[in-house]
């Protein structure tokens, strides 16, 4: 199984905001899912990774060719949604494929217009009198009709309905069955990446905090209720962050089977993505 | 690159449309001999300088340029379609300009030699504001750039309307052209077109440079 990204020592200053050294690797046949706060450097790593800002240390490979120096061969294979649909308003879909045919040597024409129909997408209408959902059906299916082997979707699923993302997720779960294909999606909506990521990286204030498979985040870390005075009882170094309201605390704990054999008086749930989202964005540190 | 410029044309079909209709209607005014030849040329002249800056406020709007370089073409392939359409727009225009032109001398005898030279001018012109106006686009936006436009027109025009008022620019020079022999002017003439071409040229590696360095 080959890698279809890896980044390293990716670093890359705006003044006010950095990444600062990421490191990530896609392994194909999986889907890695990006989370993290606005602005927390998401699309600026998959911007990175598209060469569309220049960074200032570090290296990325995209399907095993550099991203920079081979950028051409390296973009070759890959299907992109963003967060927007970027085709014109006064476009209709059948001119989106005259557009981005000649842009790839392995452009389907018929399988294009076997996404459009599958989506329910009229050819002829123009994308101005599109939905959101249908827009980000069309960018899937323009990314999808050259046969790539990446996809790279930058909150592709943001602001759907639930019945169209599940439609979308299905998608991908189907894209992926090839080993030689990998997703990268970066999403808010940590829902989704729990029903179809395999591997998890949170990106918080332009660091990889947690970058792990995403069974192993979800077995492992434990959301802990208790009292203020009960908080108090636990060892610092057993808690990665803490949270204090009015009805009572919480913390999140990294390995929850150790911390209830520690902690048997204790009761430690599963976590979410979200959760851990929650304590690490708006946590403490005991 | 060709589905690029496919994108530009097909953005603007409808624009594209009425400047066709527009262009029949004055020729064929211009058969009736109700309007002059020059006229149409003139209006050739301003829609090549308007569509590709009308282009890049399209694709501002639709943010296009993230998408477009998030294709596997590179940056001087995205910037080179661009330019493609300038020249492909030249093109037909040339070659309805020509078409008129013909269709005047065949039927109502007109002067072929101004003409030509009208239309040799007026493709210069088409070309070369174009040649200033898309590495501005490119730095500044099609928005910021667009007083540049006005700029690069109304400028010289009013330059050399007060040069020639204050008499230090003899345009009664001009008519010595008139002792030349017509293949001589049209063969000078098309030298002014090549003109434009080598600056739309060296306008197209300014404006990769200013690519290459853009974040987008």
């Amino acid at each position: 199984m080959t890698n279809c990204i890896e980044i390293k020592g990716l670093c890359k200053s705006y003044g006010d905001f950095s990444l600062k050294n990421i490191n990530l690797t896609l392994p194909g046949g999986s889907i890695l899912g990006l989370i993290g706060e606005n602005g927390a450097g998401k699309t600026t790593t998959i911007k990175c990774i598209l060469n569309l800002i220049c960074r200032d240390a570090g290296e990325i490979t995209v399907l095993g060719y550099d991203n920079v120096k081979e950028e051409r061969l390296a973009k070759q294979d890959v299907g992109i949604v963003l967060d927007e649909c970027f085709f014109h308003d006064t476009l209709r879909p059948r001119d989106v494929g005259k557009i981005l045919a000649p842009a790839y040597k392995n452009w389907d024409e018929a399988l294009y217009r076997d996404y459009l129909n599958k989506f329910g997408l009229p050819e002829k209408k123009l994308i101005k009198e599109f939905s959101r959902g249908m827009k980000m059906k069309l960018s899937l299916s323009a990314a999808l009709a050259h046969h790539p082997k990446l996809l790279l979707l930058d909150e592709a699923t943001a602001g759907l309905d639930p019945v169209v993302r599940d439609e979308i997720l299905d998608e991908f779960l189907g894209f992926i069955q090839d080993e030689d294909h990998a997703i990268l999606l970066s999403s808010h909506i940590t829902s989704d990446l729990e029903k179809v990521a395999d591997y998890i990286a949170y990106i918080h204030q332009g660091e990889v905090v947690l970058s792990n498979a995403k069974d192993a985040i979800l077995d492992s870390y434990g959301r802990v209720g208790c009292t203020a005075g009960q908080l108090e009882t636990i060892a610092p170094h057993d808690i990665l962050r803490t949270r204090r309201g009015s009805f009572g605390c919480e913390a999140l704990v990294k390995d929850r089977a150790a911390f209830a054999r520690k902690y048997p008086m204790l009761l430690v749930e599963r976590t979410t993505l979200e959760d851990i989202m929650l304590f690490v964005g708006k946590g403490e540190i005991k | 690159m060709t589905g690029l410029m496919t994108k530009d044309f097909l953005v603007m079909r409808n624009g594209l449309k009425s400047y066709l209709l527009i262009m029949v209607l004055y020729a064929v005014m211009a058969w009736l001999d109700i309007l002059n030849f020059g006229f149409i040329i003139t209006f050739i002249q301003v829609m090549l300088m308007v569509l590709p800056i009308t282009a890049f406020s399209y694709d501002e709007l639709a943010k296009w340029d993230r998408y477009a370089m998030s294709l596997p073409l590179g940056r001087g392939k995205v910037v080179g379609a661009r330019y493609l359409f300038v020249l492909a727009l030249t093109l037909c225009t040339t070659a309805l300009g020509l078409g008129g032109t013909a269709m005047l001398t065949l039927v109502h005898k007109a002067d072929a030699v101004e003409m030509l030279l009208t239309l040799e001018v007026s493709t210069t012109i088409g070309l070369l504001v174009p040649a200033i106006m898309l590495p501005l686009c490119y730095k500044l936006g099609a928005e910021r750039a667009r007083p540049y436009l006005y700029a690069i027109i109304f400028i010289p025009t009013i330059a050399f309307v007060l040069l020639a008022k204050a008499e230090i620019i003899d345009f009664s020079s001009l008519s010595r052209l008139e002792a030349l022999s017509p293949s001589a002017i049209l063969g000078g003439g098309v030298l002014l077109p090549a003109a434009g071409l080598a600056a739309l040229a060296v306008s197209y590696l300014i404006s990769c440079r200013v690519t290459a360095g853009k974040e987008y």
